[in-house]
Formats: C-alpha cells, sequence, structure tokens
C-alpha cells in the first residue's frame, strides 16, 4: 500500500486514508489516500472516469466509502450526509449547480439555512457584504435566470462562503468559463486559500493545474498515481502520469499498406450549441482506405462530440462530412449505419450494448433493420446464434456462449463482443473510440490485432485515444486535439512523446515544432 | 441450473402473495372470524362447480388484456397507466359498431375497429411523449378521465336507451355476442382471444426484430439511438399497440358479458392489470397466469362474503397487499443483485 502524506510532519487539515467505493459493476475508487493541508490549493487531476469525483464526494458525504477513514486534524470524523460535511465546514460546488433559477441570489444563498421569519433585508445586506469583500460583482437581490454561467458559479461559491467553509471543493470550475471568468476565479482561488483555508480544485486540464495549484495529486482508474508539489514537475510529466500506460509492445510490424482513395472526409465540422463554448471548430480532414488515422488528445477535448457527430448522434452546426464521396452531414444513424460506418464507443455500457441481453441480442443490435438475420422480421435465431458463436471463437471471448448475457461478461470480453461486431457487420468505415480503455492487456493485444486486420482489408479507420503508445503503435497519421480544435496532424514518424505531450496541452504548432 | 434472477422473481413473488394472504388474514382476524376457515372456504367456493370455474375465466379474460397493455410498453420503459381509459374507448367503439350492425358481422368489425379507435387514443401518449417530452405516465393516467366522461356524454345523449330512462345503452342484439365456448357457463370466445393476443404479443417481443427494438429501447434508449434505432417512434408504435390491447378488453366485455354499455362499467380492470404485469414481470405467458390467479380470488371472493359474512370486499384488500409487496420485491431483488455484483468485485481484487 502506497500512502501520501503531507510533506510536512504536521496533521494535515483533511486527510482520507484507504477510501474505496465500489459500484455495482466498477470500482470507483481503491485505496485513495490523500491529505490537505489550510492554505493549500490541492490539485485532483486525472481523466474522466478517473475517480476524482467519487472521491471528493464521499468527503462531501454523497457517498459512503465501502472502506477507509476520514480524518480532520488528525481526528477520526464520520461523515455520512452533507449535511455533516458542512457541519465540519467543508463545502463543494458540484460541476453541475445546484440553484434554483426563479429565486434571487440571497434566497439561493439562504435556503437550507433559514428558521422561522426571515429578515429579508438583513440577509441580502449581509451577502452584498460577503460578495463585494470578495470583489464579486454580484447583485445579492438579482434572480439566478438572469445571471451569466460565471455569476451563477460566484453564486455558488458565495453559498460556500456564507457557510463559514474552510475546505472547498470544486468539481471542474472552468468547464464552463470563459477565459476571463477563469482568471476571476483563479484570483479567487488564490486569496481564499492565503486565508488559511484549504482548496480541492478537480480538473483534468494541465495549464490551469500548474497555474493555480500548489500541489498535485493525479488519479488514474481510481487510484491514486502521482503526488507531487507544482515546483518539481511539470505539465509534460503530469500528462504522462495521467495517461501513459505501460503497453506490452505488440506485434505490429506497422502493417504496411498504400493508402487509397479518401474514404471519409470532414471539412470545417463545428459544432458549438447556443451561448456555450464551442465543442468542435472548424475540423478538416481526412481519412483514406488503408489507413489508420490517429486521434490524440487529453480526453474530454472534443474527441467524443467528434465520433457523435460522425456517427450521426449529434447535429453538426456547420461544415460537412462525405463517405465515399456521398454527403452524409444530414443523413440519420441509420443511413450511416447501411452505409457501412461502424462505431465502436468509448461508453460500451451506455453506448455500445444491452447489458441484460444475451450476446446474440447484441449482436442483432446494429443488424436489426437489415436482412441479416431475419425473414419478414421474424429472428432466425439458430443462423444468429450460430453466427455470434463464430465471432466469439475468433474473437476469444470467453463467454459460455451465445445466449450469456452481456453483463456476464468482463470488461475486455464485453469489449471483443463490440469490435467483433462492428468489424464483421459494418462497412468500410470504422471508429474505434478508446478501443482499450480499462482492458487487461491480453484483451489489449486482441483488440489491437483486429484493428490492424481490418487495415490490411483496405479499411478506413479512424482510432480516437488519450493513451500515447496506443497512437503510436497503431497509427499512420495523428491529429492532436485540443479544445475542440485540431493543433496539427502530423504523420506519426514526425512526432515523439514529447512533442505531442505539449499539443495536446495547448502549445501550437510554431511552439512545439 | 435456474438462472439467479429467475431464482429471485420466482422467491419473492411467492413471499409476496404468501405475505398478502397473512395480512389479510389479519384483516379477518380484526373481524371477529378464523382466517383459516375463511382462505379454505375461499378456495373451495372458486371450483364448486363448472358455472363458477368458468366464471374464473370469464373474469380473467379483460384482465389479460390491460395486463398485457401496460406490459407492452412496460418492455420498451414506458407507463401506460391508461388502460382504463383506453379499454372506454374500446367499449364504445364495440357497442356503437354492435347496434349499428345487428349481425354476427359486427363482430370482427368490433374487433378491429376497437383496436384501431382506442390504439389511435393510446397513440396520441406515444405521440406526445415522443414529440415533446411529455411525461406518458400523467397523460395516460389524465386521457382515462377524458375517455371515462366521453362515455358518460355519450351514454346521456346518442347511446342511450329509447327508454330514456337510465345511462345505458340498448342491449345488443344477440348475433353480435361471442359465442359460448363451453356450454353452461358464461365463458366466451373472448378468453380465447385473450389467449391468443398474449401469445402474439410473447411473439412480437421474443422472437421478431420489432420487438427486439421495443426491448433494446427500454433497457439501453443509447445503445439503441447508436444501432439506428428510432426511440421515438417506438414510443409511439408501443403506444399504439398497447392502447389497441387494452381496447380489446372493451370487446370482450360489451360483446361477451354485458351485452350493452352502461355507466360505471368495469371501474377496476386498468388498475388491476398493471397489478398483474407487475406480479407477471411484465411476461407476456405470466399474465395469463396471474390474471387466472385474480379472476379465481375475485369469483371465490364473491361467493365466500355471501356465505360467511366476510365483506368479499377483503379480496381487494388481499390484492392490494400483494401488490404492495410485489413492488417492494422489485426493491429486494435489486438490492441481492447489488449486493452480489459487489461481492464479486470485492473477491476478484483482493
Amino acid at each position: 500500500m502506497v500512502s501520501f502524506q503531507g510533506n510536512d510532519m504536521s496533521t494535515p487539515f483533511f486527510e482520507l486514508r484507504n477510501i474505496s467505493k465500489y459500484f455495482a459493476k466498477v470500482i470507483a475508487n481503491k485505496d485513495v489516500s490523500l491529505s490537505v493541508e489550510r492554505g493549500e490549493v490541492l490539485a485532483l487531476l486525472g481523466e474522466n472516469g478517473a475517480g476524482k469525483s467519487t472521491c471528493m464526494k464521499i468527503l462531501y458525504g454523497l457517498y459512503q466509502a465501502d472502506e477507509g477513514e476520514i480524518y480532520k486534524e488528525g481526528e477520526l470524523i464520520t461523515i455520512k450526509t452533507p449535511r455533516d460535511a458542512i457541519h465540519h465546514r467543508i463545502s463543494m460546488i458540484q460541476q453541475h449547480f445546484s440553484l434554483v433559477s426563479a429565486h434571487t441570489v440571497t434566497e439561493n444563498i439562504i435556503l437550507g439555512n433559514a428558521k422561522g421569519r426571515i429578515d429579508w433585508k438583513k440577509a441580502q445586506k449581509s451577502i452584498q457584504e460577503l460578495a463585494d469583500r470578495y470583489g464579486f460583482n454580484v447583485d445579492a437581490g438579482a434572480k439566478v435566470q438572469d445571471l451569466t454561467v460565471g455569476e451563477q458559479q460566484k453564486v455558488e461559491i458565495l453559498k460556500s462562503l456564507y457557510l463559514d467553509a474552510n475546505l472547498l471543493i470544486m468539481d471542474e470550475p472552468t468547464a464552463v468559463l470563459t477565459p476571463q471568468e477563469i482568471d476571476t476565479l483563479m484570483e479567487f482561488v488564490k486569496e481564499y486559500s492565503s486565508r488559511g483555508n484549504a482548496v480541492i480544485f478537480i480538473t483534468h486540464k494541465l495549464r490551469e493545474v500548474m497555474h493555480v495549484a500548489n500541489r498535485i495529486i493525479v488519479m488514474r482508474s481510481g487510484r491514486v498515481h502521482g503526488n507531487v508539489l507544482k515546483e518539481e514537475t511539470n505539465e509534460r510529466e503530469l500528462s504522462r502520469m495521467m495517461i501513459e500506460h505501460t503497453l506490452q509492445e505488440i506485434d505490429t510490424k506497422q502493417t504496411t499498406v498504400k493508402p487509397g482513395n479518401v474514404s471519409l472526409s470532414v471539412r470545417s465540422l463545428t459544432v458549438a450549441p447556443r451561448r456555450e463554448v464551442p465543442l468542435l471548430r472548424d475540423v478538416t480532414f481526412d481519412i483514406h482506405r488503408g489507413e489508420i488515422f490517429g486521434i490524440a488528445g487529453v480526453s474530454g477535448n472534443g474527441q467524443l462530440e467528434l465520433c457523435m457527430t460522425l456517427c450521426g448522434a449529434m447535429k453538426s452546426t456547420s461544415g460537412s462530412v462525405h463517405l465515399d464521396g456521398q454527403d452524409i452531414t444530414h443523413l440519420s444513424i441509420n443511413k450511416r449505419i447501411a452505409l457501412g460506418m461502424g462505431y465502436v464507443p468509448s461508453d460500451r455500457h451506455r453506448y455500445g450494448m444491452v447489458m441484460d441481453m444475451s450476446l446474440s441480442e447484441n449482436m442483432l443490435l446494429k443488424a436489426s433493420y437489415f436482412s441479416t438475420w431475419n425473414r419478414n422480421g421474424v429472428v432466425n435465431r439458430k443462423k444468429l446464434a450460430e453466427t455470434t458463436s463464430g465471432i466469439l471463437k475468433h474473437y476469444d471471448v470467453k463467454a459460455s456462449g451465445p445466449n450469456a448475457l452481456a453483463r456476464e461478461l468482463s470488461g475486455g470480453n464485453q469489449q471483443k463482443v463490440i469490435v467483433g461486431r462492428e468489424v464483421e457487420f459494418c462497412g468500410d468505415f470504422i471508429i474505434f473510440d478508446q478501443p482499450t480503455r480499462g482492458l487487461d492487456l491480453g484483451a489489449i493485444n486482441n483488440v489491437h490485432t483486429a484493428i490492424l486486420n481490418e487495415k490490411k482489408n483496405n479499411k478506413a479507420i479512424m482510432l480516437v485515444s488519450t493513451e500515447l503508445s496506443e497512437i503510436f503503435t497503431l497509427s499512420d497519421r495523428v491529429a492532436v486535439f485540443y479544445k475542440g480544435e485540431i493543433q496539427g496532424i502530423y504523420r506519426t514518424s514526425e512526432l515523439d512523446s514529447q512533442k505531442i505531450g505539449l499539443l495536446m496541452a495547448g502549445y501550437t504548432h510554431q511552439e512545439v515544432i | 441450473m435456474m438462472d439467479k434472477k429467475t431464482r429471485d422473481i420466482l422467491i419473492t413473488n411467492f413471499f409476496a402473495v404468501i405475505l398478502g394472504l397473512i395480512l389479510s388474514g389479519f384483516m379477518i382476524l380484526f373481524l371477529g372470524k378464523n382466517p383459516i376457515q375463511i382462505f379454505i372456504l375461499l378456495f373451495s367456493s372458486m371450483f364448486r362447480d363448472g358455472y363458477t370455474i368458468g366464471e374464473i375465466f370469464v373474469k380473467a379474460t379483460p384482465l389479460i388484456f390491460t395486463a398485457l397493455a401496460f406490459a407492452f410498453t412496460f418492455k420498451a420503459s414506458l407507463f401506460n397507466i391508461g388502460a382504463q381509459g383506453q379499454f372506454y374507448i374500446g367499449s364504445i367503439t364495440a357497442v356503437s359498431v354492435s347496434l349499428m350492425l345487428p349481425s354476427p358481422a359486427a363482430i370482427p368489425l368490433a374487433i378491429i375497429l376497437s383496436f384501431v379507435t382506442s390504439g389511435l387514443w393510446g397513440g396520441f401518449i406515444g405521440l406526445s411523449k415522443a414529440k415533446f417530452k411529455a411525461n406518458e405516465f400523467l397523460i395516460s393516467m389524465m386521457s382515462t378521465y377524458v375517455a371515462l366522461n366521453l362515455m358518460n356524454y355519450l351514454l346521456r345523449t346518442v347511446l342511450m336507451e329509447s327508454k330514456g330512462e337510465y345511462p345505458q345503452t340498448e342491449t345488443l342484439a344477440r348475433s353480435t355476442w361471442l359465442f359460448k365456448i363451453v356450454p353452461h357457463t358464461r365463458l366466451h370466445f373472448g378468453f380465447i382471444l385473450a389467449l391468443l393476443s398474449a401469445i402474439t404479443i410473447w411473439l412480437i417481443l421474443y422472437r421478431t426484430t420489432f420487438g427486439f427494438r421495443i426491448r433494446a429501447v427500454g433497457q439501453n434508449k443509447e445503445a439503441a439511438r447508436m444501432s439506428g434505432v428510432n426511440p421515438e417512434r417506438i414510443y409511439i408504435i408501443t403506444f399504439i399497440i398497447s392502447g389497441g390491447l387494452a381496447g380489446l378488453a372493451g370487446v370482450t366485455e360489451v360483446n361477451g358479458v354485458q351485452h350493452m354499455l352502461l355507466q360505471g362499467f368495469n371501474p377496476s380492470i386498468g388498475a388491476l392489470g398493471i397489478g398483474i404485469a407487475i406480479l407477471a414481470n411484465g411476461n407476456p405467458i405470466g399474465i395469463i397466469f396471474a390474471s387466472i390467479l385474480f379472476g379465481a380470488l375475485h369469483v371465490g371472493g364473491t361467493i365466500m362474503g355471501q356465505l360467511s359474512g366476510v365483506p368479499s370486499s377483503i379480496i381487494n384488500l388481499m390484492e392490494g397487499f400483494v401488490m404492495v409487496f410485489v413492488i417492494i420485491s422489485y426493491y429486494v431483488r435489486r438490492k441481492w443483485e447489488v449486493s452480489r455484483d459487489k461481492k464479486l468485485l470485492i473477491e476478484g481484487n483482493i
């Protein structure tokens, strides 16, 4: 067991010891130990799903840990509800604000704390004073629905200040803010911590971390994977800690195929929801047949949106997508599947499989509109089971048979089933979105072999991955994504992990190459 | 070996029924009667004679339809709790067709048109869910009151008997009655229709790509959408079929049992259908048996009430208790499943 204590000998302000949390199907946190001192800004860094939020929700009493303890200044405390947490002067600002939009700022802040008759004038005055003291330009009498997102966040912060919180936990606080609003927020964090309070800052953005944190704890797959002081590290090292896996080299021998015609052609693709930061901005690239096109980037930089837009689940604001010369920009998901688009989604539980159905039924999922396994709408169960068995065998899936429920399989075997389905029944363009995330080495090799085989079969392949080694071993060309934009498209041989790391952290082409 | 889920369902439902019986036994005790004697009387009166046994199936028939109506949308993770209203629309259609066309040809026509009209009535709920993201639970519930009042309005106006005395229709011509399938009972062709419907629904759900898509939408809407299924379209179609099924209960009750339509017609078969569907875990074949069980309790309960002085409403109470326990059992099963999964996870990682 590795335990990361504070750097000096004094007792930490708050400490989590050996926290584990299991959800029904996943380990959210395993043996997590961390501590925060007074006056410190601690960044909790990690990719989506690394267990950062879960761990903080345990500290805030929203979840109960299955194992482990929480200490405040050396004393064991129990936190069963947010009320207990507030009692210990802990406050948490959720990623999605919990404000009543039809109420005023004052009403929102005293909500949950008001008893009996409320002296509105006095309350509003004290809140306005509090806001002014921290230089927050917020009117305590305004209705929340009339405020910008940045101002709403300030209301959330005021709520914590009003409760006299000494430990402020912020979950991805900058995700929705403009650059200027981010600056003000950072100022506040620095000032607040300088008054002897502690801040835990959950994020997956490296730049912010370097900007505001004193100490950084990196989490990966529910475990703590690093605990460093800001002075002793840099963005490159952090990005490596966040994403790199020790990948066993598979026998790739860079299956050289001469790339053929353009299969997928994306032009100026933009996805910009109204009044929000664009999720994709002016994305342009081509993928040829017989080519693996890698999409690199820290997760949450537009990769998921790109996949969703390409497969038809998300509408683009502008730009176009052509598949084998045909304009598919406005086609439905179903029509795109019919044209031969395969998609292995990163979140297989949500988008890839129906967990309470059998493997046969999961095979049928994409083909239910095609005559592959049915005659006049009646499923040919025998043929379906035979084909499924064949795929299970070919992709080395460990399952009791085609009638096994998807949920009974391990993650790796579930993924093999999805890869098998997409490869066998979809056509000439396949998207692999983080195809090996959370898999063991055996399954990773299996999936990689399948991807290379499809390249040999002259298919066009888009590989989204946050694991650099995967990008380097498999792809011919790479596009690096940062904040929904392409930082540059390179031949894999032009890059090394240092250069790509910088591009992923937001440095531009000129700065790096 | 039986899989763990089926085993859980059987165990918990068995205990739900037993606990329901025990609790209603206490209610009988409060009345100063011996619950064991009353239960014996209840079960013996169900099988008293051929006519009574026939009645069990007569009572079960509309329940099969309303339970199927609930179960079919339930498979798509939708709640149609408006089967009562769809049943009224079906009844209105059946009685209108049969009054206008007093010949045997009215029977197939009534079956088809009742399915269509109540299907459209239900389809409207699905449409509002699909187009406006309306809450299908509320819409289906409120549409029941609209249907009820529409029926009452018609019974006082165009459909009212020529004497103009009661809010009810004329008695239907004999030629439009559903024929009896067992002599000396009231058991009519509607029961066969119900059995066929249940089997058809089972086949649709588990043997066709259409049913497969419905279940896929119900279990993982997003994965279904990613596979090219349009969940919104599924909402509309399932609600049409669901409404149609409830409407068929109108035909069996109007043409098969009552031979007229009157105010306050079978006011609780919609609610009972929900309970039965839940008891059967939404399985169409299970629904046949659960409906017969409920039919038997009703028939036995009525006779028991006449013979023992215990009010027959004790049966409704018993059903209510069973329902409550069946619903609690969903929670219990979920708990078991989660703790099983967790155990596997912890064991596998230490």
